[in-house]
């Protein structure tokens, strides 16, 4: 087994700090639109399939970090961009009260998920 | 407006030729993914972890600083493998611990048999 494991890459520094730097340029800044894609679920995901091909709107770049979806079997090659992502409730949800229309809801979303509307 | 965010009946499984890709990604939906699902309010309990419970999370972060998994594989591992039958019905914690013993045995850290020796030889401590 592999023990040189990110902990040691994060220990002193931080997860997921410990991966900055390494995904490059972010492609989606504060204030695009963007629609989450409707990828595969199978096996393993964190994007919910309520959001899927709803549009959003990039509230900012967070952070870098493998995706959920290769760490989740320990493959840290390729940290990607993490984005703070703002939708419209009344987008999610179609029984959504208009008394409510200005809510909101945020979550966090790898940037394979998005793309530019 | 997505097809995914509406509430879904279980089925019985279907005929290989009324399978379609609707329900086929209703099956691989992961059992975490419980937005928009039918539930009922729970009644919230102010009370402390048990010790096992304490012990179980103390056990999975050595896990993790010794590098046996990540705490995304320890997701994946505890929130979808299990299947959704399972996401419902352990407690949170007992999902922990028993996504522990599965992981030393999926990296042949021990073997399911000296696992399994070893759970006997402690119940019987207690007959």
């Amino acid at each position: 087994m592999n023990r040189s494991h990110h902990a040691d890459k994060a220990t002193g520094v931080g997860d997921p700090q410990c991966f900055k730097g390494e995904a490059g340029p972010a492609k989606f800044k504060a204030g695009d639109r963007v629609r989450v894609k409707d990828l595969p679920d199978i096996f393993y995901t964190r994007t919910m399939q309520y959001c899927r091909n709803v549009v959003c709107e990039v509230v900012i770049a967070t952070h870098e970090s493998p995706a959920a979806e290769d760490e989740a079997w320990d493959n840290c090659d390729n940290p990607e961009w993490f984005y703070i992502v703002r939708f419209k409730q009344q987008d999610l949800w179609p029984e959504y009260p208009d008394t409510y229309s200005n809510d909101t809801l945020q979550t966090e979303l790898s940037e394979r998920w998005l793309e530019l509307v | 407006m997505s097809i995914h965010n509406k509430l879904k009946p279980s089925k019985d499984a279907p005929y290989p030729d009324t399978f379609d890709h609707k329900r086929w990604r209703e099956c691989m939906k992961n059992p975490h993914d419980v937005g928009g699902e039918l539930d009922v309010p729970m009644q919230y309990e102010e009370k402390e972890e048990e010790q096992w419970e304490l012990n179980t999370y103390v056990i999975c972060e050595c896990l993790a600083w010794r590098g046996i998994w990540n705490a995304e594989e320890r997701r994946r591992r505890q929130n979808v493998d299990f299947g959704n039958s399972n996401y419902l019905a352990l407690p949170y914690y007992g999902r922990w611990l028993i996504t522990a013993a599965r992981i030393i045995v999926d990296k042949q850290l021990v073997t399911l048999t000296e696992l399994v020796n070893k759970q006997e030889e402690v119940r019987k401590r207690y007959e």
